[in-house]
């Protein structure tokens, strides 16, 4: 069954808080140029049913823990694409006073997308390189990164 | 003996319908588009997800609508009434709700609340539609109807354009999908159903392509050809009405139905009772 | 032997009624409520297996006494109009003191018996056994729940049963009105039975609502009597139907209509609420608003084919659209349920006045299973009331956390009111299916497009109570909580006999409520069962399908408490990864309610039309 899940795969993507670059990038995409329909994948915009996660932006406080959240809504396996430079180390928003500074500590990233903004077949060969990632993994439950029971009680995930 | 085939494997027909439907909106979109098993590949995928639920009866609920929608296709099939399979499709309807209501989530809520405004304005018009086919046929089985030698679809026209007009209601497509409107409430009744639970309901709905195409089919009659030619004309013209125009809202949808769909389809039975006597 | 078990039907629970009201004891009224249940069911199954109509001609003295009672009885109805302010009340009962002289001066001597029992009646003396007692059992102990004089209320709820049944036997228009002024003093007292502010004035409302219906009874009897000189349903039955006038008919349907809380007299039975929960009950169930379509059973041999039927239909049909659609914006329980009873009763009134053999039977079916599913939703209502402290819908929200198995049976009683192989649904098919067979003469496309509609609305307003319900969190746990084993007596006597004359529906539809139907008609349905099939010329619902149905939904419905998926983690509800309050209730619909004027005017329009075109008066 599981060779069959590389031709499907459905995308989350959540911005916390970059430029819009690369969202627009991810939408070209989408459109008829590029069509990443063609592998199967769909924009979901619901983690339950989605398989990859697609962040940009160099995560603020404000969004952190709602990205924690969403990423512990999606049933494995499960892929968590970084796209873009400011998922790694903040980019050109470093040591901001609101930034987080990337992905890095709070997910476990499995591809990264360098680039600012990359481009879009940037995007689409990490993409398929986050599908050979997929393909590997099991269906045994993930961690955000530091996990810990204070952490999930913080951001609300136990009892809401 | 066909009745039982179609039932059987109504849900690989309509996972085709599905596939089909993905490729011809993208190439209306100038697209390349997924391969035609794609809805299979989905239901794999899918299939082996970890599977997570809110509580066990929301789970519940999306395996019931799948079972009770199949359950409502075997009636159309094997059973010899239309008007009963017609109500049967109302339990699918009612198990996809309740499972939408019973979590805390505004979107499913939403999404349930509008799916029963979707019932409440193609349902009537179904009714009246299967009321259409016996004045046209003389009979509510769907055996006879498919042997009638005229095709109820010249006497029906406006009945048969008011279905059209209720289609892309049932099937949640654009500029009636309200209730699913994924970027607005994302999904609606099927927001939290995941992994094999989303399976569940992710079939459920191609068996409703399935329900909804036969309907039109028997419009042909017993005249095969013209009722396949119909089958694929409303399909891809509900395609093109999906990909070429915006959601309305549901006071619209609603509007749409009453006061457009269901007087069209009361005239045209008028007229034809009228003519027959 | 069947005269003998009639009298007692009617006669006994008026009796126990004294025993229980001059005791005062809980002994006495808990022996003698049971007791009722067997008794009744036993003389009523007993009445209805007898194969020929019975006719008894009672002394003389009987008519002397009842038409006394009725002076007083109006004279009463005077009295309260005089205490409670109400000219109204004091006119109507004016008038109907002096319409009544005037009828009884004018009235013949006719040697026909006054006393009438046919299957129908006998159906619905069962009916009254089987849905009316539990009621009063189920009333033992909800009044223990901070309510004052126990006692009298089940005595007035178990003679009210008594009348009832008396009022089906009668054949006598005469003795009809009193029995029918009979049952508006039993609603005002039921309805008023509390005592306060709201109480007295809704059941005051009630007073003079059903005292137009007994104006239109009496208009209806001066009328009759003097073009045909008969006052008995049976002599009219023999009338030349190509000849006869309709205005009497056109009158008694509309103290018909205003018995069955048609719109716009539908005010009173939303009033009914006001009172203990056991009295909406049984003002819904088994009686009193069951006489509406009774009535226009009795007379559809007579009305039949005319404009009056046509017009009755579209009346009742709008009302089956409008109410429902009124229902939607209600946010209490009871007025729900209420309107939702309107609605359904337009449907068998609207069957009852086509008046072929197939509506009849609609008729009847809608009667029995509306019957016995009101009756448990609100004795559920009665339970949430006390038990859980809900009213409103508001309150309903997450019921499921608190009263399971309550909701549980609520569940199932709604199911029972829309859903596939229950009766209120056998009856919306037959109804769409008969209509379609006269399709070619006109009107009945409206009627079909009226059912669809309602039915389609109904269908919607239960899913919406339903899903408000349902709503729970996701680490709550469903477990039973005790009840008092009174309110468990009654709610799992009632489910027993909705799954049981589902499953059997076919040949309880086929065997027992279509002889009824031929009995009244004369003429054969072709509905038949095929085992456990139920056949309608070319069309069967399939035994395979009701089972299936069947199971589909009871799993549905218990779901709660079966389906428990181990190893299975749960989550939170995605809200966009926020964390907010996450209560989102339905829709009100309460945009409907800019509406309201002018489907009361419709409404209205429709029912001045039934008298005046359909009892021909211009």
């Amino acid at each position: 069954m599981s060779k069959f899940r590389k031709k499907s795969p459905w995308i989350l993507h959540y911005n916390t808080g970059g430029c819009n670059g690369c969202d627009i990038e991810i939408l070209a995409a989408l459109g008829p140029k590029f069509d990443i329909e063609r592998f199967g994948m769909l924009n979901r915009g619901n983690p339950k049913q989605s398989d990859i996660l697609l962040v940009t932006g160099p995560v603020t406080l404000k969004c952190r823990d709602v990205l924690r959240r969403l990423y512990l809504e999606m049933p494995e396996p499960k892929v968590v694409v970084a796209m873009g430079a400011c998922t790694f180390g903040g980019g050109v928003f470093r040591d901001f006073y609101h930034v987080e500074n990337g992905v890095n500590n709070i997910l476990p990233v499995d591809v990264w997308i360098p680039g600012c903004t990359p481009r879009v077949e940037a995007l689409i060969d990490g993409m398929i390189k986050a599908l050979d990632v997929w393909e590997k993994k099991s269906k045994d439950k993930e961690y955000l990164n530091n996990h810990s029971e204070e952490l999930l009680k913080e951001i609300g995930a136990i009892n809401d | 003996m066909i009745g039982l085939l179609m039932t059987i494997f109504s849900p690989i027909i309509g996972g085709l319908i599905s596939g089909v439907e993905r490729v011809v909106k993208a190439r209306m979109q100038s697209r390349v588009g997924p391969p035609i098993l794609q809805p299979f590949y989905d239901f794999f995928k899918l299939m082996d997800k970890r599977p997570i639920m809110i509580h066990s009866f929301h789970a519940s609920m999306g395996v019931m609508y799948f079972i009770s929608a199949w359950f409502a296709f075997a009636v159309l099939m094997l059973g010899n009434d239309l008007l009963i399979a017609v109500f049967f499709h109302v339990i699918s309807i009612l198990a996809l709700s309740m499972g939408a209501f019973s979590v805390r989530s505004s979107y499913s809520i939403i999404g349930a609340m509008r799916e029963l405004i979707h019932l409440a304005s193609y349902e009537p018009v179904v009714i009246l539609c299967v009321v259409g086919l016996y004045l046209s046929t003389g009979s509510f089985d769907i055996s006879v109807i498919l042997s009638s030698s005229n095709a109820p679809i010249f006497t029906l026209p406006l009945l048969f354009f008011a279905f059209v007009g209720a289609i892309p209601m049932m099937l949640h497509k654009s500029p009636f999908d309200v209730a699913e409107a994924h970027q607005e409430i994302i999904g609606g009744p099927d927001i939290e159903y995941s992994g094999p639970f989303y399976e569940a309901v992710y079939t459920g709905r191609w068996i409703e392509n399935v329900f909804v195409y036969f309907l039109v089919f028997l419009f042909g009659g017993g005249n095969f050809i013209l009722g396949a030619f119909l089958v694929v004309a409303t399909f891809l013209l509900v395609t093109l009405i999906d990909n070429s125009t915006a959601r309305l809202d549901y006071q619209r949808m609603l509007k749409f139905a009453w006061v457009i769909l269901i007087p069209m389809a009361v005239f045209n039975i008028f007229f034809l009772a009228l003519g027959g006597n | 032997m069947a005269n003998i078990f009639i009298f007692l039907s009617i006669v006994l629970p008026i009796v126990f009624g004294f025993i229980i009201w001059f005791r005062q004891c809980d002994k006495v009224s808990g022996l003698l409520t049971y007791s009722l249940l067997p008794i009744l069911t036993f003389m009523g199954f007993y009445v209805y297996s007898v194969d020929a109509s019975i006719y008894i001609h009672t002394i003389g003295l009987l008519d002397f006494f009842i038409v006394t009672f009725d002076f007083f009885l109006l004279i009463y109805f005077a009295w309260i109009g005089m205490q409670r302010k109400s000219n109204l009340v004091i006119f109507l009962a004016i008038v109907q003191f002096i319409l009544l002289i005037m009828v009884i001066s004018i009235a013949p001597e006719v040697n026909t018996a006054n006393i009438y029992v046919d299957k129908l009646s006998a159906m619905i003396y069962l009916l009254v056994a089987l849905v009316g007692v539990p009621i009063a059992i189920y009333s033992l102990k909800y009044m223990d729940y901070n309510e004052k004089r126990k006692h009298t209320f089940i005595a007035i709820v178990v003679g009210f049963l008594g009348v009832m049944n008396f009022i089906v036997s009668v054949n006598n228009i005469e003795w009809f009105f009193t029995l029918f002024e009979l049952t508006t003093l039993a609603s005002v007292v039921m309805i008023g039975y509390r005592g306060d502010k709201e109480s007295i004035n809704n059941s005051t409302l009630a007073l003079w609502m059903n005292q137009i219906g007994g104006v239109a009874i009496l208009f209806s009897l001066l009328i009759m009597i003097k073009d045909f000189g008969v006052y008995h349903f049976t002599d009219l039955w023999q009338l030349d139907k190509t000849t006869i006038t309709m205005a009497a008919f056109g009158f008694l349907s509309i103290a018909a209509l205003v018995k069955g809380a048609q719109l716009p007299f539908h005010k009173w039975l939303l009033g009914a609420m006001v009172a203990p929960t056991p009295v909406s009950a049984i003002l819904h169930s088994a009686t009193m608003v069951k006489i509406a379509p009774f009535l226009l059973l009795r007379l559809s041999p007579v009305i039949q084919d005319t404009l009056l039927s046509k017009l009755l239909v579209l009346t009742t049909g709008f009302v089956f659209v409008a109410a429902a659609v009124f229902a939607l914006t209600q946010n209490n329980f009871k007025k729900i349920l209420a309107y939702s009873t309107i609605s359904l009763l337009g449907l068998m009134m609207l069957a009852a006045s086509i008046g072929s053999s197939m509506a009849v039977t609609i008729s009847i079916i809608l009667i029995i299973f509306h019957g016995i599913a009101k009756g448990f939703l609100f004795v559920e209502a009665g339970i949430l009331e006390k038990l859980f402290k809900v009213k409103y819908i508001e309150d309903m929200n997450r019921l499921l956390e608190k009263a399971p198995l309550t909701l549980l049976f609520i569940i199932f009683g709604f199911l029972n009111m829309t859903f596939v192989p229950f009766g209120s649904f056998i009856g919306k098919w037959l109804m769409i299916e008969e209509a379609s067979n006269f399709l070619s003469k006109g009107s009945s496309v409206l009627l079909i497009a009226l059912v669809a509609i309602g039915g389609v609305f109904l269908s919607v307003l239960y899913m919406k109570v339903i899903g408000v319900a349902i709503k729970h969190h996701r680490f709550s746990k469903i477990k039973v909580y005790p009840q008092p084993k009174n309110f468990l007596f009654v709610s799992v006597w009632y489910y027993a006999i909705l799954s049981i004359l589902t499953i059997f529906i076919a040949p309880f539809i086929a065997n027992f409520v279509s002889p009824i139907a031929i009995f009244i008609t004369g003429k054969a349905n072709g509905l038949y069962a095929d085992g456990l099939s139920l056949v309608l010329g070319n069309s069967t619902l399939e035994f395979w399908q009701i089972i299936g149905a069947m199971i589909l939904l009871i799993a549905i419905h218990v779901a709660p408490f079966i389906f428990k998926f181990k190893n299975v983690e749960q989550v939170h509800p995605y809200n966009c990864g926020e964390i907010t309050k996450r209560d989102a209730q339905s829709y009100d619909f309460n945009f409907i309610n800019n509406y309201e004027s002018k489907i009361n005017m419709i409404a209205i329009t429709l029912f001045i039309s039934v008298l005046i075109f359909g009892g021909n008066l211009l």
